[in-house]
């Protein structure tokens, strides 16, 4: 505990020696803050560009990295998928719900609007869609369930009537516009209950997962039983696309990232020249501190405090600057999404480089404090 | 011998400065500020005989005692300031600092003992140019709990640079820059004050103005030893000690060890 107030009070002296040493030759340290603040600019700022097409991509991609699709593998002779199947996915795959569909075409109609549209029977729609006008029922009993293209194109709402292959049918709800793509696109389709269908098995079975890698974890499932000694289902797995532009997206942030990097290990260089120039010159001061009693630790502090504060100074710059240039770039180019920039993971990049920028200082003044505080002071005397 | 026995015998010699030096009361070894006992330091040499800095060399100063140390360039004297100092470990012999042996200390045991009882004069001040006068002062202590500040502006003032405090070293003259470093030397109430050439880079005026300052900081108990070519700190000192080629004549005050020397005799020497 006094150890640590010892510790802590040690360093406002250093600081101050430091801040006033580095005063001395001020262009010098100019330069030195300067080439760190350059470098914490392009780490951050290349971070928060590489983190902006990522989350750009992800939008665009939504939420469908939770969705396996499964249907019969024509190619083996399946044409359907029968309650054997629905029942040994469902095994498989534990926890995710399993909503088997039926599927065909019809012709859609309402007061002289008509669509043509895919028209799935479905028991549980509430599992895999969210209703943006009436409500999904826990089980689909009667009435049409419209996507949301189809009742924009007919100009339905929840509580119309429609033709559906010449009869009428109630629409029970609206689904919100999905952002996604995928075989069962919900947003040119209608949901009539299962009873509406009189056809012998499921034409596919939708997999809704919490998450991307459960949805992954549960595809491999699907794979390793029910398919496990004939492919008798081909299965649609959106997590897996997802995985790769995600992936790749990681990749191309890495690489941004690493090539910030690389003009802040240059400043860091730059400090290192600085901080040894600085005790080389000061080679005799350092040894009378030595002399008059100033211990190794205290001298290290004095060199490390130098370092330091040309980093803190370089990357609080750097900083500030990144924050500028990003909010000019917004506001002069309008196809950028304001929403992605202020999303707080890009925070995360300017905390990074900022600590990066204040490391960098640290470690580049490390090996000239150590050798300064280590030399024996009857040697830095010596005319 | 008792430890309050040796105080007593400290607190006589600060106090009757008069009386040290001339002296013959054989006193215990262990009431000298600063002792080497048969110190030899060695040095190794490209390959060949390794250089004799300092051979045999028994030395000890009393409190409130000034020996000035004196002998050609490259006699051994920076080697003897520097072993006396810690700031250099000696290949041979013991090194005593208020009594207490240091022969053998770690890095930080002799950073710690240098700041406490060892107090440092150079030729060139070697202030620290970004701090004030009574920062210099108080550098020694600047990484240590409390302020010393009000110390040293009292060390300042008894210097007579009261109205300097806060001059930075480019400010001041050399003799005043002189007088800060030796204010830095006592902050911490060393036994010990070591001058390696003090007046070196003073006229005569401003040497003896040092000089001065030196018999002040001697009567109050300090041993003070200053390495020196300059015939005015010989004047001033109450004995000097000729080092040549390593070899000291008259290292130990009158009466130790029943070898008496006197001024005379060490001057003979040189």
């Amino acid at each position: 505990m006094t150890d640590l107030a010892g510790w802590l009070r040690g360093w406002g002296p250093a600081v101050s020696m430091a801040s006033r040493n580095l005063r001395r030759n001020r262009v010098r340290t100019v330069l030195a803050v300067l080439g760190v603040c350059i470098g914490v600019l392009a780490v951050a700022a290349l971070g928060i560009f590489g983190n902006v097409l990522a989350l750009g991509a992800d939008d665009a991609i939504g939420d469908i990295g939770t969705q396996v699709v499964v249907s019969p593998n024509a190619d083996a002779g399946v044409e359907s998928l029968s309650d054997a199947d629905v029942a040994s996915v469902r095994r498989a795959v534990g926890e995710p719900a399993v909503i088997p569909l039926y599927s065909d075409s019809a012709t859609i109609a309402r007061q002289g609007d008509q669509t043509f549209a895919t028209v799935y029977g479905i028991e549980e729609p509430a599992l895999a869609y969210e209703a943006a006008e009436g409500r999904l029922p826990e089980r689909h009993r009667q009435g049409a369930i419209l996507g949301a293209g189809v009742a924009e194109d007919l100009g339905a709402g929840a509580g119309d009537t429609v033709e559906i292959a010449g009869s009428q049918v109630r629409v029970i709800a609206v689904l919100v516009e999905s952002q996604t793509f995928s075989p069962v696109a919900p947003d040119d389709a209608v949901f009539l209950p299962e009873s509406a269908f009189s056809a012998d098995g499921y034409a596919q079975m939708l997999v809704i997962a919490d998450s991307g890698p459960a949805a992954s974890t549960a595809a491999t499932a699907i794979r390793e039983t029910v398919n496990a000694r004939e492919d008798r289902v081909d299965l649609f797995e959106v997590a897996a696309i997802v995985d790769e532009i995600n992936e790749f997206f990681g990749l191309l942030s890495t690489f941004l990232l690493g090539l910030g990097a690389i003009s802040l290990v240059v400043a860091g260089v730059s400090i290192l020249n600085v901080m040894l120039m600085s005790t080389v010159e000061r080679r005799q001061e350092i040894g009378v501190m030595r002399a008059v009693g100033v211990g190794r630790r205290d001298v290290l502090r004095v060199l490390l405090a130098e370092a330091g504060l040309i980093g803190a100074a370089g990357a609080a710059a750097g900083t500030a600057l990144t924050v500028l240039l990003v909010a000019g770039l917004v506001l002069a180019t309008p196809a950028v999404d304001t929403a992605l920039v202020l999303d707080p993971t890009n925070g995360y990049y300017l905390l990074l480089a900022l600590g990066f920028g204040v490391g960098v200082g640290l470690v580049s003044g490390a090996y000239p404090a150590w050798k300064a505080a280590n030399e024996r002071p009857v040697e830095a005397l010596r005319n | 011998m008792s430890e309050s026995a040796a105080d007593d015998a400290r607190a006589d010699a600060s106090g009757a400065e008069t009386a040290v030096g001339s002296s013959n009361v054989d006193r215990p070894r262990g009431e000298y500020g600063v002792e080497l006992d048969g110190v030899v330091k060695r040095y190794p040499s490209g390959g060949g005989e390794p250089v004799v800095a300092l051979d045999d060399v028994d030395f000890a100063v009393r409190p409130g005692e000034f020996v000035a140390v004196v002998g050609p360039s490259g006699s051994g004297k920076s080697t003897l300031l520097n072993v006396l100092g810690l700031l250099d470990d000696p290949t041979a012999g013991r090194r005593l600092l208020a009594g207490t042996d240091v022969t053998n200390l770690s890095v930080a045991e002799r950073t710690r003992a240098r700041k406490e009882s060892i107090g440092f004069v150079f030729q060139d001040f070697h202030l620290l140019p970004t701090l004030s006068a009574v920062e210099n002062v108080a550098m020694p202590t600047a990484f240590d709990p409390g302020d010393a500040s009000g110390r040293a502006a009292d060390l300042l003032t008894r210097f007579g640079l009261g109205d300097r405090l806060d001059h930075e070293p480019n400010e001041l003259s050399g003799g005043q820059k002189q007088r800060v470093a030796i204010a830095r030397a006592l902050i911490n109430e060393p036994a010990v004050l070591l001058a390696d050439e003090p007046t070196g880079n003073l006229d005569t005026e401003t040497g003896e103005a040092i000089l001065a300052e030196f018999e002040r900081v001697k009567s109050e108990g300090v041993a003070v030893v200053a390495v020196t070519h300059d015939p005015l700190v010989e004047e001033y000192a109450d004995r000097v000690v000729d080092l040549t080629d390593g070899v000291m004549t008259g290292g130990l005050p009158a009466g130790a060890d029943g070898e008496p020397h006197d001024r005379a005799d060490a001057r003979g020497d040189g």
